[in-house]
């Protein structure tokens, strides 16, 4: 066995163990290599730009743990946008698993331990305010500021529940879901993930179908977001916005170019570009964990670039194209 | 009659759901609606079906001690326990309302690592993969190596060093010969599932009956 064979035959421990360092040691330094952002992202972000406090979007967690990696920060990148703008969000869930998601999303938003965060004010706290017929955002903020209550140094705005965001979540066979919604989302939803009526939400009554919803925006790692397009963009016409995996980003460029879709996140490159155009806006201050992880995904990408060449390099060097050559005539 | 029951179910569900998203009256609406409030919950029953069926097969390998029974145990504590801690006791890990319930903290700390580990293992095995597999043996092998190695350096920041050119090839790779490759598959698989969509309404596709009523 001579040099080229044996590389050919390298333990894959060896490829398994350079994987790992390549991995962890950009996470430890964090570069911050730049990205330039694409147009298919820059829709989306123009089109959530453009909304105000009397539109509202969907943004569906349509995706499990599994690839919450790319998924999360996409999902958590147009959320943050949204209540930066005060557009009203509603959240759903695809799967039982994807509702796990939907919280711990939600969570990152409005965790106080994260700077920039947005202070919750849940649906029974507001209760009197709502009572009085106070339901637009402005006058909401000056009423609950005006009872005392003080915005945290490091919080960016409060966000009243059922005003600011409903927490919709998972239904079964969320397909027919998303058909029943285009009719009346009370109807499918009748009550939120904490138990409250959605019929009572200020949110519900300006957009009572996905008919008076702006856009929909589903995170997903897999087929589930094609429910979207065929049950709501095909049906009534919703605007609809994919924030997809990397390896399935190729499949849904033909969307792009019918008008199906308004842009696309494509992995986590995609959720890195949209928090490049939110501190380019003055969205945040920061960019966040997709961008981070862009410097592990270059040198991973690098990594498996020069596998590749010196994989080949020693097949033909060491002339294993010609043994397999022979044994194909063979 | 096992057999004709569903079948004629099928039929004039699938018929007129087919009729309906063709016709926009008032009636059209109320069918429309009394399905999507309807099928849900029918869908919700599938589960409990599903429940009941994964209970029987596994509580069966335990009994025989099948080879293997003791991950029968690993499949039904958690389908039972994990609701019944939703369910049963939703108060946080400390008692509180204000900390996660012990339903989300086995969530979060169980599930999403796991599920997230399973995934990332992809990566090692990409990288194995790509050094023994990927090789340029003949020209449409070299063709699908250099896209691949294009389009993967133009997805991340490092390959901005080589110049504009390879974002911009990359983006073209995608936004056109994979575009249009993929645009003739899913006008093909479209086709075929219209085609089974109507051999399944009209009874001549019966597969998804299984073996009831032979």
């Amino acid at each position: 066995m001579n040099f080229w064979d044996k590389m050919l035959n390298i333990d894959r421990r060896w490829i398994f163990l350079a994987i790992g360092v390549v991995t962890i040691i950009p996470f430890l330094i964090g570069i911050g290599m730049p990205i330039t952002t694409t147009t298919e992202v820059e829709d989306i972000f123009d089109f959530v730009n453009e909304l105000g406090p009397e539109n509202a979007i969907f943004v569906a967690f349509d995706f499990a743990p599994g690839t919450q990696a790319e998924c999360m920060p996409m999902a958590v990148g147009v959320v943050r946008h949204a209540f930066h703008n005060d557009v009203p969000v509603f959240m759903t869930a695809y799967f039982p698993l994807s509702h796990g998601m939907m919280m711990a999303g939600f969570d990152y938003v409005t965790n106080p331990s994260i700077d920039g965060y947005y202070q919750v004010v849940e649906f029974a706290e507001w209760a009197h305010l709502r009572e009085a017929g106070i339901t637009t955002k402005a006058e909401l903020v000056t009423e609950w500021e005006n009872e005392g209550n003080v915005l945290p140094e490091n919080a960016a705005n409060w966000v009243f529940e059922g005003r600011d965001y409903a927490l919709l979540g998972y239904a079964p066979l969320f397909h027919l879901v998303i058909l029943g919604m285009t009719s009346s989302i009370a109807n499918q939803y009748p009550e939120d993930a904490n138990g409250n009526a959605l019929i009572e939400m200020p949110m519900l009554n300006e957009h009572k179908s996905l008919r008076e919803v702006d856009l929909a925006l589903t995170t997903a790692g897999s087929s589930a977001c094609m429910s979207w397009i065929t049950y709501a963009r095909e049906k009534i016409g919703t605007p609809i916005a994919f924030g997809v995996t990397a390896v399935m980003a190729t499949d849904y460029y033909p969307y792009i170019q019918s008008g199906q879709i308004i842009g696309q996140m494509g992995g986590l490159r995609g959720a890195a570009e949209y928090e490049v155009l939110m501190v380019e806006n003055d969205v945040t201050e920061s960019t966040g964990k997709a961008f981070r992880g862009m410097d592990v995904q270059s040198a991973d990408h690098l990594l498996i670039i020069l596998l590749i060449i010196m994989g080949n390099i020693a097949y033909f060097a060491g002339g294993a194209h010609k043994r397999h050559q022979m044994k194909g005539r063979g | 009659m096992k057999r004709t029951v569903p079948l004629m179910i099928v039929m004039v569900g699938g018929i007129l759901m087919m009729i309906q998203y063709f016709i926009p009256h008032q009636y059209s609406q109320v069918v429309f609606d009394n399905y999507t409030e309807w099928a849900p919950i029918v869908g919700a029953f599938a589960l409990l079906l599903g429940v009941g069926s994964l209970t029987r097969v596994h509580s069966h390998r335990i009994k025989r001690k099948a080879p293997n029974w003791p991950y029968s145990w690993a499949v039904l504590i958690p389908l039972f326990g994990m609701p019944f801690l939703a369910l049963i006791w939703p108060e946080s890990l400390w008692g509180g309302s204000d900390s996660p319930s012990v339903f989300h903290f086995l969530f979060m700390n169980i599930q999403v690592p796991i599920q997230s580990t399973m995934f990332s293992l992809l990566a090692f095995y990409i990288a194995s993969a790509a050094f023994r597999a990927f090789r340029a043996k003949s020209a449409l092998a070299t063709v699908l190596l250099l896209s691949a190695v294009i389009v993967m350096l133009a997805q991340v920041p490092i390959g901005e060093i080589f110049g504009p050119w390879l974002q911009n090839t990359g983006l073209w790779i995608l936004r056109y010969p994979n575009l249009a490759a993929k645009r003739a598959i899913m006008l093909g698989v479209g086709f075929g599932i219209l085609a089974t969509n109507l051999k399944i309404i009209f009874g001549v596709e019966r597969n998804w009956l299984g073996g009831a009523g032979e």
